[in-house]
């Protein structure tokens, strides 16, 4: 049976540590888990996180950002539900991983990086807030399911 | 190796009119919310037997209300329903005899402009409590609860007694029970969500406590709370030199309640207003902006 924890905090950047605390907390010693995954899980949601505050609450007085865990014998399903302006996947710039990093553009990121550290990403804008789910298998190395 | 990376919007946040509710629409996809519109547009009785759903029956019956007639023991009518046709708003009112100042009981909900609904009022007062005119001035003019204008030595007389700014008397103890039963009947009409503006900072910590998050003002919360630590703006505004700034208000969610209420919080340029909160249906958000608080 897996094991459910939740965390709410405002949506500004203080509030960041509080979720890695969190997550380190609950899945530090998770089978499965060691220092790289749990730092990719950290990442992966200081990095959602940080769109939720610079873009989905941008021009209002910072809501709430849910931060559900569900731990479960072979992976971790991360839920982050804020209710701020829904993310638009199509607005959202491609960065040029490739170019020369003086000839990059700053910021754009985020996605990339939640994309490199998770396994599985979905997304979903809806009548009870928008909310990213983010899986990290733990039991193989290539986060493929056995 | 990435399985996928799946991104989408659905569904789509503005629900078609679905028209008058009929078999026929409650045989299609039952995960649909209706709306307020809708049910205001059924037939009397049938509009009735639906509503009956928002009232915990307990709420009723430690009244002696019959909770299917909604009538005391002497078949007098005790609880109201306002549901116009073609109207987006519901308000029920319940009170514990034919006089209309022992209301104990108002909800009004209503469709907001996404189709999700809106909790515009809900007031439970213990009605045997005494009264505090915080909602009229001297002359007997509206004050919208204080927040228009204001009968300060009725708020100061409702402050010594305990009350929280917006009070005319102390609370029923029964937001619990409530707040349970709005969950399930907005389930069954297939709602996820449903939204309100706190009136106050003690209402905006009730809602907490009964599982809402913040759409917008949770950082204004956590600003107040800390702001009202020793040393913080607001706490060192609390200079005792009127009914509703003192300083042993920091400690108390009624305390700062008040002293918000008397403007405090342009101190450090915010308001109370514009701050929104969410209840997601069936679960708890877990909010906690002044932890381990007396009320």
């Amino acid at each position: 049976m897996a094991s459910r924890y939740r965390i709410t905090r405002a949506a500004y950047l203080a509030s960041l540590n509080d979720f890695r605390e969190f997550i380190k907390e609950h899945c530090a010693n998770m089978p499965g888990m060691n220092t790289e995954k749990l730092y990719d899980v950290q990442l992966a949601v200081d990095e959602a996180c940080t769109n939720i505050i610079s873009h989905g609450y941008a021009g209002l007085d910072p809501g709430s950002i849910i931060l559900d865990l569900e731990v479960a014998y072979d992976k971790l399903i991360v839920s982050l539900t804020d209710f701020g302006h829904s993310f638009e996947p199509s607005s959202a710039p491609i960065p040029d991983v490739e170019a020369p990093i003086e000839e990059r553009e700053q910021g754009g990121f985020g996605l990339f990086f939640i994309q490199q550290s998770m396994d599985e990403m979905d997304y979903q804008a809806t009548e009870d807030g928008n909310k990213m789910i983010l899986i990290k298998y733990l039991s193989k190395t290539d986060g493929g399911r056995q | 190796m990435k399985r996928f990376f799946r991104i989408r919007r659905e569904p789509e946040k503005v629900v078609p009119d679905l028209g008058v509710i009929s078999i026929s629409l409650l045989e299609r996809d039952a995960t649909l919310p209706f709306t307020i519109r809708q049910l205001n547009n059924l037939p009397e009785n049938v509009k009735r037997r639906v509503y009956r759903g928002i009232f915990p029956p307990t709420l009723l019956t430690r009244f002696g209300i019959d909770p299917i007639q909604w009538t005391s023991a002497n078949k007098e009518a005790m609880v109201f329903l306002k549901a116009e046709p073609n109207s987006e708003k519901v308000l029920i009112t319940a009170q514990t005899s034919p006089d209309p100042s022992t209301e104990f009981f108002a909800l009004e909900l209503a469709d907001n402009s996404l189709n999700g609904i809106e909790l515009n009022l809900i007031v439970l007062n213990d009605p045997t409590a005494q009264r505090f005119s915080i909602d009229q001035t001297e002359d007997g003019k509206p004050t919208m609860f204080g927040t228009l204008k204001r009968n300060l030595q009725a708020e100061e007389r409702a402050l010594g007694a305990g009350l929280a700014p917006g009070q005319v008397r102390a609370g029923l103890r029964g937001s619990r029970l409530v707040f349970e039963q709005i969950d399930t009947f907005l389930s069954i009409l297939g709602h996820r969500a449903y939204f309100l503006e706190p009136l106050t900072y003690a209402s905006a910590w009730v809602f907490e406590r009964r599982g809402f998050a913040y759409v917008r003002g949770h950082k204004l919360m956590d600003d107040i709370h800390r702001e009202f630590q020793p040393g913080g703006a607001l706490y060192s505004c609390l200079d005792d030199e009127s009914t509703f700034r003192r300083q042993t208000q920091a400690n108390t969610v009624r305390g700062r309640a008040w002293a918000i209420h008397d403007g405090i919080l342009e101190t450090f340029g915010a308001r109370w207003d514009n701050i929104r909160m969410v209840k997601q249906i069936g679960r708890h958000a877990g909010v906690e902006t002044f932890p381990g608080a007396i009320y």
